[in-house]
């Protein structure tokens, strides 16, 4: 992207949530071998160690920290949105 | 616009999910970009406010008393590391909302700040 976006496009809400069992098994097909679990009051943290990425699943929210890095990103990106609705 | 006993209403979208039983997701994203940047933490988030705000008219850009520059409802930080007074590291944080805002952002600040600025 050379500009900005000339207008903010509409919002377009999530809805679900990601089933842990079944993203981990997404990412393992994606190459994303090394993750470390760890469970939290609310859900999951998966440690994607080899890129040193978080992802924080929760059952109404996904998280997901990461260096600047784009392709990485929006990879991890459309891997969670595979899991919920569009509307 | 949702059909509810047999009538039509338009509805925000956040009323139609709760309408329809279904819960909404947040997605959101947090980024770190590093800078090589000898000013002190307040400096570079000034410096990092006048570069945006040059760069997105029609934007609403402000900075804010916490230290913290947001750009419609992105979210700018800077923090650096005693180790390494010289970079430092930019949080820029956005819902999926506001993803082509937040990606165009990171891919401009990955950049650096203008030269002209230092």
């Amino acid at each position: 992207l050379e500009e900005p976006p000339a207008v903010l496009a509409p919002k377009t809400l999530l809805s679900g949530a990601v089933p842990l069992e079944a993203f981990l098994a997404t990412l393992q097909k994606h190459g994303f071998t090394e993750v470390k679990v760890e469970e939290t009051a609310d859900g999951h943290i998966l440690h994607l160690q080899a890129e040193d990425t978080l992802i924080q699943l929760e059952e109404d929210g996904t998280h997901i920290v990461c260096d600047n890095n784009e392709p990485l990103r929006t990879t991890l990106r459309d891997l969670v949105l595979r899991f919920l609705q569009k509307l | 616009l949702i059909m509810k006993d047999n009538s039509l209403k338009l509805v925000s979208s956040e009323q139609a999910l709760k309408d329809l039983g279904l819960n909404e997701h947040q997605l959101r994203f947090t980024c770190r970009v590093q800078l090589q940047d000898q000013s002190p933490e307040q400096e570079t988030l000034s410096r990092v406010y006048t570069h945006l705000k040059s760069v997105l008219k029609g934007f609403s850009v402000q900075l804010l008393p916490d230290g913290t520059v947001m750009v419609e409802s992105i979210l700018i930080k800077v923090s650096s590391s005693p180790e390494d007074p010289d970079s430092k590291t930019l949080l820029l944080s956005w819902s999926y909302q506001d993803e082509d805002l937040g990606s165009f952002l990171s891919s401009l600040l990955k950049k650096g700040l203008p030269a002209a600025l230092c």
